[in-house]
């Protein structure tokens, strides 16, 4: 039977109230009010301060680096494992590169830190070539260059981590310091979004970018190639990656050669994949991926300012990230 | 062509009586009767959506008849699912074989059962003999302990009728098993098909091969529009009679276009192209032609689309566009070269799911919109004009631009893929099954989109699995079979009766 077109049932005509709809677009963004309030109710004198709030986008700051970075590879379609690593990666060759120059110049601090950026995003490169032109499992293959990457550092180091007094203070002051009350740290973020929002959204190569994520044969088909964009998704990965290596690096004054960006993995893929159900269902999108960040960065804060548990954070951010997942699927099984 | 009373043989195994099937909105099934004997090669014939499908669903139980009946041994069995066909007697092998390629033979024709155990294990000698036995009685010589995924095409389809014939079924139906293969492959089918006819096995064979129902089938039943329009066994089997029956006879040439948009001047020039099965195509396409690629599945004429679009690899051969050769690596460089391309399978190669009709309707011209050449920074207002230009003038009927592409009928997103070549300045549209589950109205309102074309100027190659649309649609059809062209047909010639006659492989009378 060739003739679908009468059998479309039409979706304008359902009467009533679509909560499905309803939930799959604003579920997470109610979840985080909802967490807002009940911490603010629970710990008025804590929680609803500014003083805490910039602390909570502070702590999330990094993470929210990580995870910005990650939402372009997945909006291309593809997995990003090597994060973590790339995340230590960042730190340890910042703090290390400044030690072996030791010059205190600001200029020459940023310049370093940039090329280390550089260098991040050659390797998240080398990824997209790997996976683009010999067809290789994104997953697997990120997941194999994070150990090489992790092997890599600690051969470089030998175990041993760059401190503070052997850092100049000019990369410090990155993750220390405040302009105008915010914190750097901050500030770097909210570029960041800023300028890959821009990117994503507003560019032709964001949009292709979309293009072969949403369905990569037909963006073939259009014209678009896929290597080209997996190169260039996976090297901004890995350079947002670096970039919140060394932030933390800078935050903490120094440059360990391990157990940095671990953290940060698993973490920035539930922020991006709250935000792929974030009021784009079924996207990955820059103000998502926000909410997501801040969802994490809510209930870790909150629970801890109300004195909860620390395994409660993990549960409460399992679930929400599972009741997402549950929404948007509910919508995509409906359309389908 | 002699009839057979249905249920009159006393050697029918599958007697189909009266079936009628009813979906919503279609007839699919109209008032089927026939039947299959013992040991019989019986062709089911029609052309896409004439309900051979469904007749195959309703007999293996996938689908309820709406009335009639079927009938085994001559008596009535109600088949309510796939395990009450098995018990009746009856496998399908499907056109993809249902395999496992990672796994042996041995394995496969286990599949879905349950394996000898010995202590708790499985007993894989047990295994390897009971797949030798069942693949001994196919007469297929294959090592049970080979891989699929290393098999021939034609094995696929014998280890797939061994595992039928391993369930006792004596009614086996074939769902196109030989459009994959190639012609040494289906000799070698055939062979063993017939072997186990002489057994006792009965084949239900639907194919859109003609040659080969003359070849192996001893009785073939054709259906159209769900109506059964005749059955023909052997000693009475004539190519225009089983034509006549497939393609209907009045063959309404309804609303032919008589005027020929083309004019002087060669827009697209083919040399020795050849690819995986098509070989030495060539043909000029002049400015403001509508040029018909025809030919049955895996004849080369679909193959030789995606090779003028830099989709599939070429293995030789020139495509000049306004006299410039044209390097063709992907289509991108088709793209570039001034080529549109519509895909056969709309939802999966063309559609941008979840997003708007704005971005389905520009993304291949996006370029033309942007605020600077190195940011690449969309103008948004600019984009939004021209997306509203195209929908508006291939009356895209929709909530609005932003609406999302999956609330659009079949039709109108199939004006929205169409559409997004019209910015990108193309000459040169190839259209692979444009009308392709698209409502009656739809359809004509595309055959008028490509007739704007045409007289646009721009050069056209069509494409479509309904013969009958390339007498409404083009000025000149070329019939590809087995890899190569057959014949060409022009004005008053083409006719679904030519084309089919050219795609089997025959030549037309003068």
């Amino acid at each position: 039977m060739t003739s679908t077109d009468s059998a479309r049932p039409a979706t304008t005509a359902r009467s009533g109230f679509d909560w499905i709809i309803f939930l799959s677009k604003w579920g997470t963004l109610i979840s985080l009010g909802l967490l807002i309030m009940l911490f603010s109710v629970g710990r008025p004198e804590v929680f609803m301060t500014v003083r805490n709030m910039l602390n909570i986008l502070n702590q999330v700051s990094i993470l929210g680096m990580i995870a910005f970075g990650l939402t372009i590879c997945l909006v291309v379609g593809l997995y990003d494992l090597s994060i973590g690593a790339m995340a230590t990666f960042g730190g340890y060759f910042a703090a290390r590169f400044l030690m072996e120059l030791g010059i205190e110049n600001g200029l020459v601090v940023v310049t370093v830190l940039l090329l280390v950026m550089a260098l991040a995003a050659v390797i998240g490169m080398v990824n997209g070539a790997l996976i683009s032109y010999l067809g290789i499992s994104a997953i697997v293959e990120t997941l194999a260059m994070s150990f090489v990457v992790t092997g890599v550092i600690l051969g470089v180091s030998g175990g041993r981590t760059v401190y503070a007094t052997e850092i100049p203070d000019a990369f410090t002051i990155i993750g220390q310091g405040k302009i105008a009350g915010i914190p750097n740290p901050v500030l770097i973020l909210l570029l960041l979004a800023l300028l890959l929002w821009v990117f994503l959204e507003h560019t032709q190569t964001g949009r292709n970018m979309y293009a072969l994520g949403g369905n990569r044969e037909a963006a073939r088909l259009s014209g678009i190639s896929f290597s080209r964009y997996a190169l260039l998704a996976m090297g901004i990965s890995g350079a947002c990656a670096a970039l919140g290596g060394l932030v933390a690096g800078a935050n903490l004054g120094a440059g360990r050669p391990q157990g940095v960006g671990e953290v940060y993995l698993l973490n920035a893929f539930v922020a991006v994949f709250i935000g792929a159900s974030t009021l784009k269902p079924g996207k990955f999108h820059i103000l998502g991926t926000a909410v997501g960040v801040l969802l994490i960065g809510v209930i870790n804060n909150g629970l801890s300012v109300m004195g909860v548990p620390t395994f409660w954070q993990y549960i409460v951010q399992g679930g929400i990230l599972i009741l997402a997942l549950i929404s948007a699927s509910l919508n995509a099984v409906r359309r389908a | 062509m002699t009839e057979n009373a249905p249920g009159s043989g006393i050697d029918e195994v599958l007697t189909i009586r009266h079936l009628t099937k009813q979906f919503p909105g279609t007839l699919a099934l109209n008032d089927v009767s026939f039947g299959v004997r013992k040991g019989e090669i019986h062709a089911l014939l029609g052309e896409n959506g004439a309900g051979k499908s469904t007749l195959i669903k309703c007999v293996c139980g996938a689908y309820a008849a709406t009335s009639g009946e079927i009938l085994i041994d001559g008596k009535p069995v109600a088949i309510a699912g796939p395990a009450d066909a098995s018990a009746a007697g009856i496998a399908v092998v499907h056109q993809h074989m249902n395999l496992v390629p990672t796994m042996s033979v041995a394995e496969n024709i286990h599949l879905g059962e349950k394996l000898p155990r010995r202590a708790g294990l499985l007993d894989w000698s047990k295994i390897h003999r009971r797949a030798k036995e069942v693949m001994d009685r196919v007469g297929a010589d294959i090592p049970t302990t080979t891989l699929v995924s290393e098999l021939r095409p034609e094995q696929h389809a014998m280890i797939s009728i061994a595992r039928a014939v391993s369930t006792d079924a004596r009614i086996i139906i074939l769902d196109e098993p030989t459009n994959a293969l190639l012609p040494h492959e289906v000799e070698r089918l055939f062979v063993q098909m017939r072997a186990l006819a002489g057994q006792g096995h009965s084949f239900l064979y639907v194919s859109h091969r003609l040659a080969e129902v003359f070849e192996i089938a001893d009785c073939a039943t054709v259906l159209r529009d769900g109506q059964h329009t005749g059955t023909f066994r052997r000693e009475n089997m004539s190519h225009d009679g089983i034509v006549g029956a497939i393609v209907g006879h009045d063959g309404a040439v309804a609303e032919r276009r008589n005027k020929s948009h083309a004019r002087p001047g060669m827009i697209m020039q083919v040399e020795g192209l050849s690819g995986r099965r098509a070989r030495e195509v060539e043909f000029d396409l002049a400015a403001g032609e509508i040029l018909g690629l025809a030919g049955l599945p895996g004849s080369g004429a679909d193959e030789t689309m995606n090779l003028l679009f830099g989709r599939a690899n070429r293995g030789a051969g020139r495509i000049k566009i306004q006299g410039r050769e044209v390097k063709m690596r992907d289509p991108s460089d088709a793209i570039a070269a001034g080529i549109a391309y519509v895909p056969k399978n709309r939802l999966e190669e063309a559609v941008f799911h979840a997003d708007s009709v704005r971005s389905n309707v520009t993304l291949p011209s996006l370029g033309k919109y942007l605020r600077d050449p190195f940011l690449r920074l969309v103008h948004r207002r600019k984009e939004t004009a021209a997306a509203m230009d195209v929908t508006r003038q291939m009356n895209v009927r929709m909530a609005g631009i932003e609406a999302s592409i999956d609330d659009l009928s079949g039709g109108n997103q199939q004006k929205v893929v169409l559409g997004r070549w019209l910015k990108t300045g193309a000459q040169v549209y190839l259209l692979n099954c444009p009308t392709a589950a698209v409502d009656v109205g739809a359809k004509k309102e595309i055959y008028e989109l490509i007739d704007d074309l045409a007289r646009d100027g721009k050069g056209v190659v069509f494409a479509s699995t309904e013969l009958d649309e390339y007498s409404l649609v083009c000025d000149r059809v070329l019939v590809f079979a087995a890899g190569r062209i057959k014949g060409e047909l022009r004005g008053d010639d083409v006719t679904e009766r030519n084309i089919m006659t050219l795609a089997a492989g025959g030549a037309i009378a003068a």
